[in-house]
């Protein structure tokens, strides 16, 4: 593989890797204290969710938030998705 | 008038290479004391892992993190989402034992009982079965894709496959039972989100253990990153005795190294050969050493084949290196040990003292009071009864001596096992009596032997101006 694919490969996984760790953290706190059951019955009355399906939606909510938060981080910080560089844009350079 | 601007292009630099590309690292198979310990840490530690959800007690799995019932049994106790503090509690006594063992030992998780290792050390045996010792493999993947080459490279993907979902299988069956769970897969009949995690689970697996491996620990692990903070002069870290070996070169077994300007290093790269994660110990303690010792192991048998004193490269302490004595009690290391053992003690404590009983009380929320016929001041509540223990339990509702308020509802309640109970409660509060406004009330609870389990506080209510 070429070099600049391994550097992408490796910037993608600091992306997803803090985050999947920081949400499992987060969903095991939150639902230490939220019963999901309690929380859809509360907020979506017609809808039967079940726990599975609570802690499943709940991780993957946090995990979406948390990889935003470090996708951002990363277009920030120039290492996703950075706009080329005059130099590559020039026509001939 | 159009005036030049002095100008010139500068020539970007090329950009630079910030990272070498990744040489696939192909362990060789080491025997060695290390060896066989760190084989007898895999065999206990996932022995642990795959057998613990199947064994029973008291007609129930032992240790069962019973999410879709929240609620956790480990051996014979059982933890509701209020124990959670314990739990929090717990995690943080395990993140002081690595720093302690850390500060200790160095990294003898990494070497040891990290589950990357371990795994991995499972997935290199299978490849080994498959694609034979180190050489073969590396000569298998640089060959053509002969029909040999295709059965063992599949051989080998098939049993990391079936090894990686039955390692998801039994992960799984830590959080759902695994009787049942077992009995679910062949019929087809999983739920959903059961067969998603194991699948899950099962990925993972395969990816950190069967492709990723040291990368894991060079790349992805926290730990690996701040384990320095941990380390001082007095820390256990495997080391190359330079004084000692360098120079290095080849020699005959008869010749005299001294004679040869040699030190006792052959320079025969078994120590890089053995490494998992592709270093060379004798450039010094590196990030990437994850202490393993399998250098250890390959230099000493070297060392013992050419009749030289083991230790060439071993575990040792930088002081010791530097001639200085080996300090196990220290500052560092009796901070960590007595904050420990203090975490440890209150941990059992509070476990085995928890309360039998979890009260919650809620306010009744459409009237704030109400007045009685004969004039006194009444509050309403709901009651919720957790009996965490595993028989049915009539609990008693009452209030401390000297309380103005008297409850005149029921004041027993009936708790199956394991389960919630809801009760009403009504409290009445005389018109002579003297307190006013806002103010707390404590609720008890117990049993007929014994009259206080667990107390809580709720508020109640009187008008200000009668």
């Amino acid at each position: 593989m070429r070099d600049s694919g391994r550097a992408a490969w490796r910037n993608w996984g600091a992306v997803a890797w803090p985050s999947f760790f920081a949400a499992a953290v987060a969903t095991m706190v939150f639902f230490a204290l939220v019963d999901p059951v309690e929380l859809a019955e509360t907020a979506w009355p017609h809808v039967a969710v079940s726990r599975e399906l609570g802690y499943s939606l709940g991780f993957f909510g946090f995990w979406a938030c948390t990889a935003a938060s470090s996708l951002f981080t990363a277009v920030l910080l120039g290492k996703i998705l950075a706009l080329p560089s005059r130099h590559e844009t020039e026509p001939g350079a | 008038m159009n005036k030049a601007i002095p100008a010139k292009l500068v020539e970007e630099p090329a950009p630079q290479r910030l990272y070498a590309a990744q040489a696939k690292v192909y362990p060789r198979e080491i025997d060695g004391r290390f060896a066989r310990l760190r084989t007898s840490a895999v065999f206990v530690l996932l022995g642990v892992f795959y057998a613990l959800p199947w064994l029973r007690w008291d007609g129930h799995q032992a240790v069962l993190f019973d999410l879709p019932a929240r609620k956790f049994h480990v051996l014979g106790l059982t933890f509701w989402p209020q124990d959670f503090f314990w739990l929090a509690w717990l995690l943080i006594i395990a993140a002081l034992s690595l720093f302690f063992f850390t500060a200790l030992a160095g990294r003898l998780w990494c070497g040891y009982a990290c589950p990357q290792t371990v795994w991995t050390e499972v997935f290199l045996a299978i490849e080994r079965a498959f694609e034979g010792r180190r050489n073969e493999r590396v000569k298998l993947d640089a060959g053509a894709w002969t029909r040999a080459k295709i059965l063992r490279k599949g051989g080998k993907q098939a049993v990391w496959i079936v090894f990686a979902l039955w390692t998801g299988f039994t992960f799984v069956g830590f959080f759902t039972p695994i009787v049942e769970l077992a009995r679910e897969v062949p019929a087809a009949t999983l739920g959903g989100w059961e067969a998603f995690w194991i699948v899950f689970y099962a990925l993972a697996t395969y990816g950190n253990a069967g492709f990723l491996r040291e990368q894991v620990c060079k790349y992805m692990c926290p730990y690996a990153r701040f384990q320095s903070a941990m380390f001082d002069q007095d820390t256990l870290v495997i080391s190359y005795d330079a004084a000692r070996g360098d120079p290095r070169g080849a020699r005959k077994k008869s010749a005299d190294p001294r004679a040869l300007g040699l030190g006792d290093c052959v320079d025969c790269a078994a120590c890089v050969q053995v490494c998992p994660t592709g270093i060379d110990i004798r450039d010094g303690l590196q990030i990437e050493c994850i202490a393993c010792a399998a250098c250890v192991d390959a230099c000493d048998a070297v060392m013992d084949r050419l009749n030289y004193r083991r230790g060439l490269i071993r575990y040792t302490t930088a002081n010791v290196v530097a001639g200085k004595p080996r300090r196990i009690l220290r500052t560092r290391t009796l901070v960590y040990g007595s904050v420990l053992a203090v975490l440890l003690t209150t941990f059992a404590w509070g476990v085995a003292h928890r309360a039998p009983v979890i009260v919650e009380i809620l306010r009744d929320r459409n009237a704030l009071y109400r007045e009685s016929p004969a004039g006194d001041f009444e509050n309403s509540y709901a009651v919720k009864l957790v009996n965490k223990t595993d028989r049915a339990q009539r609990y008693v509702l009452s209030l401390p001596e000297g309380a103005p308020e008297r409850i005149v509802s029921n004041t027993t309640v009936e708790v199956a096992a394991g389960a919630i109970g809801n009760v009403p409660l009504t409290l009445r509060l005389a018109r002579s009596a003297g307190s006013r406004g806002m103010h707390a009330v404590t609720l008890r609870v117990g049993t007929a032997q014994t009259r206080e389990l667990a107390v809580q506080n709720t508020q109640f209510y009187r008008p200000e101006v009668p």
